[in-house]
């Protein structure tokens, strides 16, 4: 079970070595970095049916919780980490980026971090895998050297400094209440300590500091600004995989710490402004690039409405909307590699690339949720949920992530359409696809119409995980197995 | 009922149409006359103007819809016929009611219509554009008329409404009992029949009859016929309606020609209607009318 | 029943799905219509094998059937089913036909491709019969969904000005699925279950405002489809840019899956005992009343467009709306013989039919002439004679005249009107008769009557490929309006199936005490009396003689043939002047509106993301801080 924490400690590694290796192997070492997320996602594979069975908790160094740096290894967290592996192999900018071994590091780097924030069992240890996630995310945006990309970068840079600041607070704040930062722990205490307005205001600034990576309104101002101006693959990255795990975190931490209405509410109305305010933004733009920004803010939106229905519904729901963007947006970022500039460049772009507009219509039909695409039974899970809870502002958010899609329909299929058009005379051409581009959206579109045929097992296991995930006794027995459970057997 | 007696009711019914129809456009050459102090034509007059029109030498067909438009015209008056109870026969007013009779009257007027169209003269297409605009003027009243009626009586079968009229004697008369329904009607029959003031579509001055500018011979003697079978239909519906239907031959002919003396005197003393006053004209009184009296009828 | 056991609907999926793929494979060959046609009519065949179904022989279980997320999704076919299913294969089987000859070769000769609309078609068909199988709510929503998808591919075939009609349908069209997801969801959440039976025997125990949130979500879900006020303003445009086949499809039946969704969400599960029991605003008017009069208006409002329209597939598509307004008015009157039902559905069939006879008829007229502009026709009865009967008998069934089947439908919504004492309601859906009568007349007599052009001389009638099927349709709206006791067969088979009262009807109408119809007798003698006067006309008087068709005065004048007298412009220019102002355009005015406003909030929303707006931060951590602190 331990070799779990390889997952995260083997790219810290790579990362740290690849300098040296380049300058031995030369370019043979630009295949370490695939490489060895290939080998982490390999170990996760392997410990994933002993985790189905029993989730694991790790203490790194021996040092009993809640002292030292515990890892907590349950499905959900495993899931995570092997998105981490797999995304960030299928989106590895091969020869994208300039700067190799430098890049190749920082993704690395990237890649250990994000691993730690789905493992981490202390509040402490997400910080600051938090921030390194950050950091390594400033190098990757510049690594593509495009001029507009230093100037998003420094609002990203801003926007990021400013909610790490507030998460340290929040942070601070819940240790000056309960005297404790491990997870699991603090699952125990909350009931008494957190259930209060002091503990909501903390909720609200972790909510917000993490919350800027999770494109959370209102810090995701930069989304905007950083998506167009990065090479797409980072984009994607960025999109579809570094943000769902800001996301997991945030529900992992309320799930266990703030599981209180306030809490819960909170989240769901920064949700439905991110779907309006997304949504809203998306209709208008006029580039791809930007486009799929605004509605990545949307379908992050749709995420937070979901994960803030308390229970198992709520978890099953957030978690199938999350896995279906991680699977759509990155390839449709690929999509807009070479289909940047104005939408007007777009019309009759089917006539030269038509599996790329062939794949953009599966991956827009799935995004709006039509049946019997996965995005359909995800939206599906999401209302039922919503629309078992009693609170009226369940209902907006149901109300408006169905507005969304109708939004969602009239940008996407005004683009879809103009690419079947006929192009304008005097029209400048476009780009066809880079190859890899085409070959890693076409397998991710290829996973999707596989998530139809495998829709009852794939259905099984989430509903699995999110049970496990749900069972806040369960989180605490693995890592306390001394305590009695009744303590915190319920929610209250 | 025995075959042979339904079959002769039904070659009898239109015949007996036929006849009493020409014996009112007679009654309305003769009002005519008589409010414009002439003498009138004499008694088989209509008679003589059909066998004139028929056998006359010129006989322009403009093409098979033309020809066809003449059959629809009369023969739709004719299968109307039966639908109408007259005292001792009811034809096959059982198995089609007020409301088939309602749709029937329509198909005349737009067999005429399809076959004026054929004839390619923009004069009989604008009389035909003005047909139809006032009969979705007067159809609205007199679609009322049949709602309030059925509804008060409780059936669409119009024998048994004429049955239930005489089983109240003059209490129990449509007129007595629904007034303003009696009313609306009267004047949707006058529009109906295309009588002045509603006889735009014909505008003899503007439009040279609009609809009967190609009608010559036997399609005029067949426009001839059509007139005289709306007018004994026009008399027996309203009589059936309101006048408690016929008691015996004598009274039923008694109400019907008065019914009739009604529009054809009116039609001697007025002026004409633009179409789109026609239209605002009926929409508002008769409808109106109608409506109000529909309330009595409700409640 | 063995699960893996394949029954009739699995095979007719198949042949379905067969078929589709064929003309995708084989779409642009010369047999490619051909082999669509014979498509459809193995098809036909198997949906004949299912007929006991429209006689009261119970539901046929699919062997289609998955769960997931413990949900159970399963397919069956019912007499509704089939009622549909039949009408949707014989409208694909007849449009397939009319495309596969001369009108096919000139449409690829246009630069059309065949493949995509032969496919786009057959994707269609699947697409309604999954639906029509469906026998819960997240099966029904896949078909659905797919119906929609399906006819926005079909309606984008026509080109740049079709996709722009097409893609204002998606967003109607997904607008109204997701007023559908919501309603699924309600439903989840009130009876725990997607099944319209679980639904059905919890009704009696939700509140009114239970009820009325499913049938408003349901009802604009379902409405949406079936272009029912206020939802209206996608259709007409953007049927009558499909070509030929597809417009006729998507004109005669495709509209009509939102009438079966409604019979299957709102009607039989909620059930019009239901609908009455709760009120509308203020108290006025109960539910199922409020649908009728949402029916009423449907009728009304663009059966008056229509009568604007100079183009006659825009004219046809108008139509349709309005038609669809008297299948809900009669579903939705509510007597307890079950006449309005029975007129309601009965009228799904006898619309689809002669409104696919009308469509035919004027697609011939554009495959010989090149328009549908109603003020560059006329004349062409002597040309196209077949298009003309078929035109004439479609529309005496649009006007709902007898002796069509048109008229036999609107008489049993009219009798139920009057059993349910409803004038304002029987007026109302009469107000469209009347307009409907004006419009097609006016359709029939700029094309067909009036003043042949010159340049339409050499016109010859439409080939047999496309003159055939218009005559089969004529037979069939002759032959169910003398014996409409087929289709009330079928219509009485669904009304026992979504627990209607079922009516007592015989071949030739129904009986009732209180006035009955007996369309044997009325055809019969009706037809007698032609017969009458043809005999008083051919058989008395002189002979007549035919002159030619140009040869025409006017004024005293002749006319030839360079000049232009046909009366078709402002046709009705008399009642035009009377409700010309009362076209308003108010609904076309609140859409705009409604684009326009979103277009504002979206550069709001815009504003406030894209500048880093360090202000509202610093606020905000204040803010926050200043919260924690007190």
């Amino acid at each position: 079970m331990n070799n779990v924490i390889l997952m995260f400690a083997l790219p810290l590694l790579a990362a740290f070595l690849i300098q040296t290796l380049w300058r031995a192997l030369g370019p043979l070492s630009r295949f370490v970095g695939p490489l060895t997320l290939l080998a982490t996602g390999i170990i996760g594979l392997r410990a994933w049916p002993v985790v189905t069975e029993q989730p694991a908790a790790i203490a790194i160094g021996n040092f009993a919780p809640p002292l030292g740096i515990t890892f907590y290894v349950d499905r959900l967290a495993l899931l995570f980490a092997l998105i981490v592996a797999f995304g960030m192999l299928a989106l590895w900018p091969w020869g994208k980026v300039e700067d190799r071994p430098r890049t190749d590091s920082i993704l690395l780097i990237l890649a250990a971090a994000a691993t730690g924030m789905a493992l981490s069992g202390d509040l402490f240890n997400l910080y600051v895998f938090y921030e390194l996630v950050a950091v390594a995310t400033y190098g990757l945006i510049v690594s593509g050297g495009r001029a507009p990309a230093y100037a998003a970068t420094f609002r990203y840079l801003i926007i990021s400094a400013f909610g790490a600041a507030l998460a340290l607070i929040g942070i601070a704040l819940v240790y000056t209440l309960t005297g404790t930062l491990n997870l699991a722990h603090l699952a125990e205490v909350a009931p008494d300590l957190l259930n209060n307005p002091m503990g909501l205001a903390a909720f609200g600034l972790f909510l917000i500091g993490f919350g800027v990576k999770a494109e959370l309104f209102p810090v995701n101002t930069w989304v905007p600004e950083v998506y167009p101006s990065v090479p797409q693959r980072v984009a994607g990255l960025l999109a579809g995989v570094v943000s769902k795990l800001a996301l997991i975190v945030i529900v992992r931490v309320m799930l266990l710490v703030f599981p209180f209405e306030g809490a819960h509410l909170l989240m769901l109305a920064l949700g439905i402004a991110g779907v309006v305010f997304g949504e809203l933004s998306a209709w208008r733009a006029r580039d791809l690039s930007r486009t799929l920004g605004f509605s990545s803010i949307g379908q992050l939106g749709v995420m937070f409405i979901a994960f803030s229905v308390p229970g198992e519904a709520g978890l099953l729901a957030g978690l199938a909307v999350a896995l279906h963007h991680t699977a759509v947006k990155p390839a449709l970022f690929l999509l807009a590699e070479r289909w940047g500039g104005s939408l007007a460049r777009l019309k009759g772009a089917a006539g030269d690339s038509p599996l790329a507009a062939g794949l953009f219509v599966l991956l827009a039909l799935s995004l709006i949720g039509i049946p019997p695409l996965p995005g359909f039974w995800a939206k599906l899970l999401t209302l039922v949920a919503l629309f078992d809870q009693a609170h009226p502002l369940y209902l907006i958010g149901a109300g408006v992530i169905l507005v969304g899609a109708v939004f969602e329909t009239a940008y996407l299929f005004r683009i879809a359409t103009g690419l079947y058009g006929t192009a304008d005379a005097g029209q400048p051409g476009r780009e066809t696809h880079d190859w890899a581009d085409l070959l890693t959206a076409g397998a991710l579109g290829a996973a999707l119409l596989a998530g139809v045929v495998l829709l009852a097992p794939l259905g099984q296991q989430l509903t699995g995980i999110a049970a496990q995930t749900a069972d806040r006794g369960l989180y605490v027995q693995t890592v306390h197995p001394t305590l009695p459970t009744f303590v915190i057997g319920q929610t209250p | 009922m025995n075959w042979t007696e339904l079959i002769l009711e039904l070659l009898l019914m239109p015949l007996v149409a036929f006849f009493v129809g020409l014996a009112m456009v007679l009654m309305m050459r003769k009002v005519a006359a008589r409010l414009q102090r002439r003498v009138g034509p004499p008694l088989l007059q209509p008679l003589y103007d059909i066998i004139k029109l028929y056998g006359k030498k010129t006989q322009v067909s403009h093409g098979v819809m033309h020809d066809i438009g003449i059959i629809m015209a009369v023969g739709g008056y004719i299968a109307a016929e039966t639908l109408l109870p007259v005292p001792g026969m009811d034809g096959i007013a059982d198995k089609g009611g007020i409301i088939t009779l309602a749709y029937f009257l329509m198909i005349p007027a737009l067999g005429l219509a399809l076959g004026v169209g054929q004839c390619a003269n923009p004069n009989g297409s604008i009389g035909i554009s003005r047909a139809l605009t006032s009969m979705l003027a007067y159809d609205i009243p007199f679609i009322i008329v049949v709602f309030g009626v059925a509804f008060h009586f409780g059936t669409t079968n119009l024998a048994d409404i004429v049955r239930i009229q005489q089983e109240g004697g003059i209490g129990g008369w449509g007129i007595v009992e629904m007034p303003l329904m009696a009313l609306a009607g009267l004047f949707a029959m006058q529009a109906m029949l295309a009588k002045e003031p509603f006889e735009v579509y014909i505008a003899p001055p503007e439009i040279a009859t609009g609809p009967m500018v190609e009608m010559g011979g036997k399609y005029m003697g067949g426009l001839f016929v059509m007139q005289a079978f709306q007018f004994y239909t026009m008399g027996v519906l309203y009589t059936t309606l309101f006048l408690g239907g016929g008691e015996n031959w004598l009274s039923f002919l008694v109400k019907i020609f008065l019914v009739i003396l009604i529009p054809v005197t009116v039609t001697v003393i007025y002026p004409r209607y633009k179409t789109d006053d026609l239209v605002r004209l009926v929409w508002k009184w008769p409808t109106a009318i109608g409506l109000v009296g529909l309330i009595f009828v409700m409640h | 029943m063995n699960p893996m056991e394949l029954t009739s609907p699995d095979l007719l999926l198949a042949v379905a799905a067969l078929t589709a793929v064929v003309v995708l494979i084989a779409g642009n060959t010369r047999a490619g219509g051909w082999l669509a046609t014979l498509g459809y009519a193995l098809q036909f065949g198997v949906l004949s094998r299912m007929a006991g179904l429209g006689y009261g022989e119970p539901a046929i279980e699919s062997a289609l059937h998955f769960d997931v997320f413990g949900w159970s999704l399963f397919w069956r076919y019912t007499a509704l089913s089939w009622f549909f299913a039949i009408i949707t294969v014989g409208a694909a089987m007849l449009t397939a036909l009319f495309a596969a000859g001369d009108w096919g070769r000139q449409y690829r000769r246009n630069g059309g491709s065949l493949r995509l609309l032969h496919t786009a078609l057959a994707l269609n068909v699947v697409a309604m019969l999954l639906l029509l199988g469906s026998g819960e709510l997240v099966g029904m929503c896949i078909g659905w969904e797919l119906v929609s998808w399906a006819s926005f591919l079909l309606m984008a075939t026509g080109g740049a000005g079709a996709v722009q009609a097409a893609l204002k349908y998606l967003v109607y069209a997904i607008g109204g699925g997701m007023a559908m997801l919501a309603g699924m969801a309600l439903v989840y959440s009130l009876v725990g279950s997607f099944e319209p039976d679980a639904l059905a025997a919890a009704v009696p125990n939700l509140s009114d405002g239970q009820v009325w949130a499913l049938v408003l979500l349901f009802g604009s879900a379902f409405g949406v489809k079936m272009a029912l006020l206020p939802f209206h303003l996608w259709q007409a445009r953007a049927y009558a840019l499909t070509p030929a086949p597809g417009a006729t499809f998507l004109g005669t039946i495709s509209s009509r899956m939102g009438l079966f969704a409604i019979i299957m969400m709102i009607i039989a599960p909620i059930g019009l005992l239901r609908l009455e029991t709760i009120s509308g605003p203020l108290g006025l008017l109960s539910g199922n009343e409020i649908l009728a009069w949402i029916a009423v208006f449907t009728i009304i409002l663009p059966t008056f467009t229509a009568l604007r329209q100079n183009d006659a597939l825009m004219l046809l598509t108008w139509h349709g709306i309005g038609q669809g307004g008297y299948m809900l008015l009669g579903l939705v009157a509510g007597d307890k013989l079950g006449l309005g039902s029975a007129g309601g559905i009965m009228h799904v069939f006898n619309y689809a039919t002669y409104q696919a006879a009308i469509f035919m008829s004027v697609f011939a007229v554009v495959y010989r002439t090149g328009t549908a502009d109603l003020n560059k026709l006329g004349g062409l009865i002597t040309r196209m004679p077949i298009s003309f009967v078929a035109m004439l008998a479609g529309i005496i069934g649009l006007a709902g005249l007898p002796p069509m089947s048109g008229f036999v439908s609107k008489w049993f919504i009219y009798r139920s009107l009057l059993i349910e004492g409803e004038p304002l309601l029987f007026v109302g859906a009469v107000i469209g008769t009347l307009g409907t009568i004006l419009s097609v007349y006016k359709l029939i007599h700029n094309m067909f009557l009036g003043q042949l052009r010159l340049e339409h001389v050499k016109v010859r009638e439409a080939p047999p490929t496309m003159s055939i099927p218009m005559l089969v349709l004529v037979a069939v709206v002759f032959a169910t309006g003398w014996f409409p006791g087929i289709v009330l067969d079928w219509v009485a088979a669904v009304q026992a199936s979504i627990g209607l009262p079922v009516i007592a009807h015989h071949w030739g109408g129904i009986d009732l005490p209180a006035g009955g119809l007996d369309m044997r007798w009325v055809v019969s003698i009706l037809l007698g009396g032609f017969a009458a006067g043809a005999i008083i006309f051919y058989g008395l008087g002189n002979r007549h003689r035919a002159v030619h068709q140009l040869d025409n005065y006017a004024g005293g004048h002749f006319l030839s043939g360079d000049v232009r007298y046909q009366y078709s412009a402002n046709f009705y220019a008399g009642l035009m002047r009377l409700i010309g102002p009362w076209y308003r355009g108010t609904f076309q005015w609140l859409e705009s509106g409604i684009v326009s406003g979103v277009s504002a909030a979206s550069m709001a929303a815009q504003g406030v993301l894209r500048p880093a707006l360090p202000g509202a931060y610093l606020l905000l951590t204040a803010t926050l801080l200043l919260w924690v602190i007190l």
